[in-house]
């Protein structure tokens, strides 16, 4: 198996290395985007398929931001009132998947040891930095070091390719080349287009054309590049207040604080919620920059098995009966920190059955939503507007603008006094630099586009919240405007956005568009018989590769096919060893053809790599293709 | 023919040599012949056996890392209770609110932060009063908040890349530019290679974690800022504390860390010294032709913090290797910030190939974080080649000019106190008090010993945190009321590990005339004077 593996796995090295010189792939030192300039003029990355009128009915580059004018192809992403959550469920594979995978491992780490011992005795100058020399211990043990030397390293051509231009439907890669055991590479100096299905760009909000280029243009007019120092001391503009506002507004908070880094946010926050004496419980797969947070803030931690709300209830119940290790003492507080949407897993977080807890266990919530906020719910406003549940009924709301809003930066958003606390004594105040103006300008445009900007859009449909719990603070709920627009009074007065942003109606499309590419890759491959995880209406969409020699090949692959397409895999120890996986992020920026020509990679592949285990009836990539409309509305079994 | 033979032959030799020396020293494990015994004859009845047992192994490791999730119920502190007792425990409970509401004085702080109306720079207004005002408080220290060289490259930027990278660099978040700024940064420290993180402030508390584990030695000063406390509380290695800016004192602690040693004949581990180059709490300035000496005798690696010296110090601005002109390349890890020195966003570490390829698996707030801006990167690489240009251009000059003017001024002031050095372009202002000297004196008394485990100095020299903040604030109001804008440097009351001494820290700017510069040192000055002797403590110790 394995054998038979390394061989295609090579069979591809050689065609993509034979490839990289065909039509797909050119040369070119016009670093100019517009794809007439650049001569891949013929591309069906960079046309818009005859049908589709144009670009003046979008208004967009067609290589960023995809030319669909189906109405078809659109859907909210709601989650359906009553209707159970899907949770984490995993579909194991056949048994000598998994042992072929363990196998694989072995391998891999006995010939690695193998090349370690002759290596060491052979060419003993290339160990040095590895062992203690001189006086010095190794910065970097052998030992420590192993898995990235003898594992990653055979891989390092699937990782931190080199790109330019806009990361957005399309990118530009810079194509490299690997010499002595890839550990040298340069570039070839040759670009390669390619469909991207990897960046965070939910809502294809990565554009260089366009109302909210143009108002990032103006703002480094208005503002230059730098605020210049931290917002407690010299570094605070009047434009952070009004973006604060405006995000508080947006994801129906009193409140909000910006941070110049999404990772800081949770690093550099956390400690100023909870120090000695509090617990936080955390999921187990929460990301890294909680950990960091956590670690920082000096509270004890305890983790519950990702998603499962009896595992996180019996915690509860034991950490809250037992109190304090030792001394028994009660909690001063128990702050539960989840994820909206679990980037390398596609989980929804079951919100509804933590709100459930939440009143029962009366522990505070933290819901990080990097990922899921613009991305999911009807309005965008992330998990609580897609399960309807009221914002204000969770305590701190956190996200990033570095996915959908394709800025950089995140928010941590509550109450007046929570976030007036965190503005004192969070460590970004004092110490950080603030978030600069070009970054806000970006912030505020597509967030305003989203939501619309005064007079209000006609509802376009009732609200209903969940929120029958006696606990629950009626009057705050009722007396705010959410997902309300944007009040013109809130926009600098130097902004200005073209129509269909300030009217909301194309942050609209975008959502719905977003929704729809979700649902359709994610049913649509595992009709075609993969193995996926997560929530059908999660635009991250992991695909299950199981052996780790699976991950090169698929990459490769996807690379070297006549529309090169872009992957990213992930494997130990991001995941759990057995479940290596290729991740998808769609963009509402993808065409629906964007997808089709997806699925149809996948589905040659597939049958390539032997990826196809799931359950359930198979269907052929055509017919998948065909029924994608009714498959989305759940319309066919 | 011969050649691959001759080749061969260490191979073999080697190889038989390396199985002896396994088995040798693996029967040596008191029990292992048991356990020999029992795979040689498991193995002969069935190889397949072996292969699944194995994996079991591996499974039970894995379970056993896994069950961190579990609930620990086999603790000796464990009380079982039924689950009406629980029920009932848990309506009793009743927890803290997720946040105190602060208090006046935290209020009245929040409420006084300036807030600049529009674009920041060396004479902004201010939302509320309107007016426009000396801008002491920003960092702006080349003067490039404003400039249009910068703000034209980073507009075509725009037009070519959009604003946002949408993924961390491992994934497609590698952008040219990154790569570029990168190779600038290096080029002109004289590395061998750089890396970017996203934002200056959470640069350095990755660095340390990446390189410094448990079990490692981390010699730091007393006086390092809050992003390195935060980075060696993270990396869990041994911390050994050394007087701040006192080379003897990490003399002694270097001495005492090897006789540690010594005496455990524990392994070698890696021993790191961490310090700043111009100390962001006080603006003081390392020792570092002796720091460097130091280094290579107790074979240490130096990770150097030049997050305010990088862009101001030296000729052209490249910090204080080359303000002592020393290699770059003898700082093993040389970070800075892009932010401060470059007025853009983020922060870079500098060094070796290995060094710097090590950060992109291990630098956890490179790995987990989007990669900056493409135009915030381009606008970095803007800001170095004004710098590399600024013995032409006299831009530092103008910068070291403007310093020296306003410490000519406060100076003179009988109540004010400059800790910082000459070189550094933020200039922090202490309240003098009467037991000054003293402190000046208890860095020479030998009478307490120095306690290298603990962060606390052997004679905390003896300041009012409260009130002199808030003599401090007055002056700050007083000289915002004259038209100089200044800050407090805003400190993390309770969370420091040693509590800096309030001040008030100017951040000085080549944008600034010298005339400008006199005029708002003698309104601070004034206003130092006033507030103090209004509150009839001038000189006087609390
Ligand atoms: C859950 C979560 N939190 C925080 C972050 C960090 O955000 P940023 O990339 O903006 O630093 C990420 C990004 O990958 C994330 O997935």
């Amino acid at each position: 198996m394995v054998a038979k593996l390394d061989t295609q796995t090579r069979r591809w090295d050689d065609s993509t290395n034979s490839t990289s010189t065909t039509p797909s792939t050119y040369s070119s030192d016009s670093s100019s985007l517009d794809s007439n300039e650049d001569g891949d003029s013929s591309d069906e990355l960079t046309q818009p398929p005859p049908t589709s009128t144009s670009e003046k009915a979008y208004g967009t580059l067609h290589s960023e931001f995809g030319h669909c004018l189906n109405q078809e192809y659109r859907r909210t992403s709601r989650h359906t009132l009553g209707s159970p959550v899907k949770t984490a469920e995993e579909h194991d594979p056949p048994y000598y998947i998994l042992l072929s995978t363990y196998v694989s491992y072995l391998f891999l780490i006995c010939i690695g040891h193998m090349r370690d011992f002759f290596g060491k005795r052979l060419t003993a100058t290339n160990y040095i930095h590895l062992m203690s020399h001189d006086g010095y211990a190794a910065l970097n043990s052998d030992f420590d070091s192993f898995y990235t030397r003898r594992l990653k390293q055979r891989i390092d051509d699937l990782f931190s390719r080199p790109v330019t231009g806009v990361p957005g439907r399309t990118i530009m890669l810079l194509d490299r080349e690997f010499s002595a055991n890839n550990t040298n590479q340069h570039l070839t100096g040759t670009r390669t287009r390619a469909l991207n299905i990897s960046s965070y760009n939910y809502l294809g909000f990565a554009q260089a054309t366009g109302g909210c280029a143009d108002a990032v243009e103006e703002g480094i007019r208005q503002y230059g590049v730098s605020a210049c120092g931290a917002r407690l001391e010299g570094g605070s503009v009047d434009f952070h207040m009004q973006a604060e506002k405006l995000v508080a507004r947006f994801v129906g908070m009193e409140d909000s604080l910006l941070s110049s880094m999404g990772f800081a946010t949770n690093s550099t926050i956390i400690p100023a919620l909870c120090g000695r004496g509090s617990l936080v419980i955390s999921d187990e797969l929460n990301h890294a920059s909680i950990r960091f947070g956590v670690r920082l803030s000096g509270a004890s931690v305890r983790m519950f098995k990702h998603n499962d709300m009896e595992s996180l209830e019996a915690l509860l119940r034991e950490v809250i009966s037992q109190g304090q290790p030792r001394t028994h003492r009660s909690w001063r507080k128990i702050v539960v920190i989840v994820e909206g949407l679990y980037s390398m897993e596609g989980t929804l977080v079951n919100l509804p059955g933590i709100m459930a807890l939440k009143d029962k266990y009366k522990f505070y919530l933290f819901v990080d939503e990097a990922h899921s906020i613009g991305a999911l719910g009807p309005h965008g406003r992330g998990v609580a507007d897609y399960f309807s549940i009221s914002p204000r009924r969770i305590d701190i709301l956190m996200g990033t603008f570095t996915k959908s809003f394709g800025a950089a930066g995140g928010y941590i958003a509550g109450s007046k006094t929570l976030i007036d606390s965190l503005r004192a004594h969070g460590h970004s105040g004092a110490y950080a630099e603030s978030m600069s103006p070009p970054v806000l300008t970006q912030v505020i445009a597509s967030m305003a586009s989203i939501m619309g900007v005064e007079p209000p859009l006609p509802p376009h449909s009732p609200r209903t919240y969940v929120n029958g719990h006696a606990n629950a603070d009626r009057r705050a709920i009722e007396a705010y405007d959410y997902p309300g627009t944007a009040p013109t009074s809130l926009l600098p007065q130097w902004l200005s956005l073209p129509p269909h942003l300030r009217d909301g109606s194309e942050g609209r499309e975008r959502l719905r568009r977003l929704a729809f590419n979700a649902r359709y890759l994610s049913i649509g491959l595992q009709k075609l018989g993969f193995i996926t995880y997560g929530h059908p209406d999660s635009p991250i969409i992991p695909l299950l590769l199981f052996n780790p020699g699976k991950m090169p090949a698929f990459s490769r692959m996807m690379l070297a096919r006549k529309t090169p397409i872009v992957v990213v895999v992930v494997a130990y120890p991001a995941t759990p060893l057995v479940t290596s996986r290729v991740r998808f992020c769609v963009s509402a920026s993808h065409t629906k053809a964007d997808v089709d020509t997806l699925l149809r990679a996948c589905d040659e592949i597939g049958d390539a790599l032997d990826l196809k285990h799931g359950p359930g009836k198979r269907w052929s990539v055509e017919r998948v293709i065909e029924h994608a409309v009714e498959l989305v509305r759940g319309e066919v079994e | 023919m011969d050649d691959v033979e001759a080749a061969l032959k260490p191979v073999v030799y080697y190889l038989s040599y390396a199985l002896a020396a396994a088995e040798y020293s693996f029967y040596k494990i008191p029990g292992s012949a048991v356990i020999a015994r029992y795979v040689k004859s498991s193995h002969q009845n069935d190889p397949g056996r072996t292969l699944l047992e194995l994996l079991l192994v591996i499974f039970a490791i894995s379970t056993l890392l896994h069950s961190r999730t579990r609930a620990d119920k086999s603790g000796r502190h464990f009380i079982k209770f039924t689950e009406k007792e629980i029920d009932e425990l848990v309506d009793e409970w009743n927890p803290e609110p997720l946040a105190q509401p602060l208090d006046e004085d935290e209020q009245a702080d929040l409420a006084a932060v300036p807030v600049i109306a529009g674009a920041s720079g060396p004479r902004p207004t201010l939302v509320g009063t309107g007016k426009t005002v000396l801008n002491l408080a920003s960092y702006n220290f080349a003067g490039l908040a404003g400039n249009e060289t910068i703000k034209d490259r980073a507009i075509e930027t725009l037009r070519k890349y959009g604003l946002g990278s949408c993924g961390p660099p491992g994934f497609y978040g590698t952008i040219d530019v990154h790569m570029d700024l990168e190779r600038d940064i290096a080029s002109f420290l004289g590395t061998e290679a750089a890396i970017l993180y996203s934002q200056g402030f959470s640069t350095i508390s990755s660095v340390i974690p990446a390189f410094c584990k448990r079990g490692d030695v981390i010699v730091v000063d007393r006086g390092v800022n809050f992003a390195i406390q935060k980075g060696i509380q993270i990396s869990r290695s041994t911390i050994r504390w050394f007087d701040h800016n006192d080379l003897n004192s990490l003399v002694e602690v270097l001495e005492g860390v090897e006789k540690e040693r010594r005496k455990r004949k524990g392994p070698l581990t890696r021993r790191f010294i961490v310090t700043e180059g111009v100390f962001e709490n006080d603006g003081k300035m390392v020792d570092l032709p002796k720091l460097i000496e130091l280094k290579l005798k107790y074979k240490y690696r130096l990770i150097l913090d030049e997050s305010f010296s990088f862009g101001t110090t030296g000729r052209t601005g490249r910090g204080l290797t080359e303000f002592y002109n020393i290699p770059a390349s003898q700082v093993d890890m040389l970070v800075g910030s892009v932010a401060n020195g470059l007025n853009s966003s983020g922060g870079f570490c500098a060094g070796s190939k290995v060094v710097v390829d090590h950060q992109r698996i291990n630098g956890t707030s490179f790995v987990f974080s989007a990669a900056m801006p493409a135009l915030l990167a381009v606008s970095a690489s803007e800001g170095i080649r004004i710098l590399q240009n600024s013995p032409q251009t006299g831009v530092l000059e103008r910068l070291r000019e403007n310093v020296r003017a306003v410490r000519g001024v406060l100076g003179g002031v009988r109540c004010v106190e400059i800790p910082s050095c000459e070189e550094s372009a933020i200039v922090h202002l202490y309240i003098r008090s009467s037991s000054s000297e003293e402190d000046q004196s208890y860095l020479t008394t030998t009478s307490a010993k120095n306690n290298p485990t603990s962060a606390q100095p052997r004679n905390p020299p003896t300041f009012h945190i409260a009130s002199e903040e808030r003599l401090l604030q007055h002056i700050v109001a007083e000289c915002l009321s004259h038209g100089v804008m200044v800050t407090r440097a805003k400190r993390l009351r309770g969370q420091e590990m040693v509590e800096p001494r309030p001040s008030i820290k100017l951040a000085l700017s080549a944008a600034l005339k010298r005339e400008e510069c006199v005029f708002a040192a003698t309104v601070i000055g004034d206003a130092f004077v006033r507030v103090l002797e209004g509150e009839g403590r001038m000189g006087v110790a609390k």
